[in-house]
């Protein structure tokens, strides 16, 4: 693996379009060095996830991702045995005189394994980045047993027996707080609270990411997005409606914003009816403030 | 690591002790956490103060709340120990440190005491015929003795206990046959030979409903705080995660010193501690400081939300609406126990209860066993898409 330094992460995040302060590069750069598990936390759509994409980009190794959900278990996390093939085989093999313990041995072998993405991450030859999103969805007993995974650095199989770690991947584990994570598992990662970026982080991330927009268009949307996530919203919006919307508008050559478009594209920023109403209500008045200041701009 | 606690610097002197400074202020760092700051450092060019504070952030905060504290107590600290310099300042800390402790502990006593003194604790008589709890059923609460009364609670508490168990959707090994379970059944058989001779079964797994108790204590509740009490112990004893709240003009939690104390002297401390206790009500406020302060650790798709409250609101609707329809979205069910609701005068005219109205799932009167009863069959359903609004009637 390369020598990777402080300086080139940020570099590296850099290169790949990712604009971020310096906390989220050392605190990057760290759980690589100390081999610890990164725990993101941030409201949706601020680029919890894009970080361990970043991440896989810029160590050039492979991204596994685990998405959790209500009920996910270790049968989907760690692995599982090929039943059908399983069957198959016994089927074709006991009229070919395999001895029994011959046949049992193939039975249990690697090649009837379904390895699942933990089992894949750990068992690579070069560390792969693991993604494990929104694990606060998953169940509580699931992140115990993510605890013990993430302290023995293996996994024992009942057929085969156990398996060692070969490398130990690079963990990001991002969360919504839907749920309180446990002290356990807070007390083995490194922690990163990401909030919604403000003005001047948000205008270079579109610029990064929407070359091709206009200036003062991109200028507008950004005082827009601001203003828009000062309202108390049911759902607000993260830096990925921005990007969404910036690509609309810019798709539609556009070079500023006015009532008419704004109502009519409303829909890519909010997604909640409610918030509708309200924005479309008070939406002279935002305008004003994005229209104003981006004169004095 | 060994290693590196033992070459002491000035400089890790210092970062040792900037971690006990945050362990005061709340930080739960271990010996551990030490370690690993300080390896952290070993990482970094020695010539960055800001790399340094960043480098010191990442490896100790575990939390929201941690990290955007930890700018200021790092200063605080820098600050404390250059105003120090030399090390007496340490030792005065500390006796400061103990002082305040030796206070507090004074103070805990004290209290103890008066609590002890103000209630004695009362014993509860075992009195158990089903018969007499089937006409407690009916009658209003307000009309029991006190011997019935604790017969209700009795009841309520067996309610509660029955609640506390759900079905979850992750599957175990079950005895009984009722569900073939097929992966596990091959992969069994599998090990015998491949020959399908037993089979094997799954259930579903039970799954613990959390509950949040939010209680109104005005003076318009007066009459029944007193046996809301008492409910909210049924629960507290059956439930393993219950967070319970109570409020007139401002939110209180409450949930561990209901944990800590028993019944009769539980009611006496909150009462103590909370200051407008029968006062004048502002739910929507108070609603509001629970969804903002509590709701993203306390609420999920497995809680329950409790509330009880006549909805006599002095504050304004609209508050009321925002914070019912937060609290709605975020939880499995919103359950308004209403006591003024057993009367054949009500409706729902009160204003601020009007607003909260599209966002409670089960309305219900509580002011008999009977009703509460309802409530309980009620709170294990599935919420349907539409919010169906029902006054559960005897």
């Amino acid at each position: 693996m390369k020598k990777v330094g402080l300086d080139t992460i940020q570099r590296m995040l850099r290169e790949q379009g990712y604009i971020s302060e310096r906390g989220i590069a050392m605190s990057i750069y760290l759980s690589m060095k100390l081999e610890k598990p990164l725990l993101v936390e941030g409201p949706a759509g601020v680029g919890k996830t894009e970080i361990a994409k970043v991440m896989a980009r810029a160590l050039d190794t492979q991204l596994i991702r685990l998405q959790c959900y209500e009920g996910l278990d270790s049968t989907d996390a760690l692995y599982e045995w090929n039943y059908q093939h399983q069957l198959l085989y016994l089927k074709m093999n006991t009229e070919s005189g395999v001895s029994k313990d011959e046949l049992e041995r193939s039975i249990f072998s690697e090649r009837f394994l379904l390895k699942r993405p933990i089992l894949k991450a750990i068992t690579r030859e070069a560390p792969p980045v693991l993604l494990i999103d929104e694990v606060d969805r998953a169940d509580e007993e699931f992140e115990s047993f993510l605890l013990e995974v993430l302290s023995d650095w293996q996994v024992t199989i009942p057929e085969i027996g156990t398996i060692e770690a070969t490398s130990r991947p690079f963990i990001v584990l991002t969360g919504n707080r839907t749920r309180e994570l446990s002290e356990a598992l807070r007390r083995r990662c490194l922690y990163l609270w990401i909030d919604y970026p403000g003005y001047e982080k948000e205008l270079a991330i579109v610029r990064a990411k929407v070359p091709e927009i206009d200036q003062r268009l991109s200028e507008q949307i950004c005082i827009f997005m601001d203003a828009l996530r000062q309202m108390k919203l049911e759902k607000t919006p993260g830096v990925a409606e921005t990007l969404d919307w910036a690509r609309a508008l810019a798709g539609m050559h556009l070079d500023h914003l006015d009532k008419q478009t704004v109502e009519d594209t409303l829909g890519v920023v909010l997604k909640d009816w409610q918030d509708m109403r309200h924005t479309k209500d008070a939406l002279s008045e935002l305008l004003e403030k994005t229209g104003v200041q981006s004169r004095i701009g | 690591m060994d290693v590196l606690l033992s070459y002491q610097t000035s400089l890790s002197a210092n970062v040792v002790l900037l971690c006990r400074y945050l362990r005061k202020n709340g930080f739960n760092l271990s010996s551990t956490e030490e370690a690993e700051a300080l390896r952290a450092l070993t990482l970094l060019p020695v010539d960055s103060e800001l790399l340094f504070k960043e480098a010191l952030s990442a490896v100790l905060c575990k939390n929201r709340h941690q990290q955007s504290r930890f700018d200021e107590l790092y200063t605080e600290f820098w600050d404390q120990l250059e105003r120090a310099a030399n090390s007496k300042v340490k030792d005065v800390q500390q006796r400061k440190n103990n002082k305040s402790e030796a206070q507090k502990k004074q103070e805990q006593f004290e209290a103890l005491k008066k609590w002890l003194n103000l209630s004695p604790a009362s014993e509860e008589k075992e009195v158990a015929a089903y018969s007499d709890l089937e006409v407690l059923g009916k009658k209003h609460f307000n009309e029991l003795s006190e011997e019935e009364l604790r017969l209700m609670f009795r009841l309520i508490e067996r309610l509660a206990r029955r609640l506390a168990h759900r079905e979850s959707r992750l599957r175990k090994p079950a005895k009984r046959y009722r569900n073939l379970d097929i992966k596990r059944t091959i992969r069994y058989n599998m090990r015998r030979g491949g020959d399908i001779e037993k089979l094997q079964f799954s259930q579903r797994k039970q799954k613990r409903l959390k509950l949040v108790l939010l209680c109104d204590v005005s003076k318009s509740m007066d009459l029944y705080s007193r046996f809301f009490v008492h409910l909210i112990y049924a629960f507290q004893n059956a439930y393993d995660r219950i967070e319970t709240f109570v409020f007139s003009t401002a939110l209180h939690r409450v949930t561990e010193i209901l944990d800590n104390n028993p019944p009769g002297e539980a009611f006496g401390i909150i009462s103590e501690r909370v200051p407008h206790w029968s006062g004048g009500t502002t739910i929507g406020s108070c609603l509001n400081r629970f969804s903002e302060d509590y709701g993203y650790s306390l609420l999920d798709k497995k809680t329950i939300v409790l509330i009880l409250s006549d909805g006599w609101d002095t504050g304004h609707p609209e508050l009321m609406r925002t914070a019912m329809r937060r609290i709605y979205k975020a939880s499995k069910k919103v359950i308004w126990l209403n006591p003024m609701a057993g009367s054949p005068h009500f409706s729902p005219e009160v204003t601020g209860l009007k607003a909260a109205l599209p966002y409670i799932d089960v309305m219900a009167s509580a002011h008999n066993l009977e009703s509460l009863r309802k409530v309980m069959r009620e709170l294990g359903k599935r919420r349907s898409n539409a919010p169906a609004i029902k006054f559960p009637q005897d």
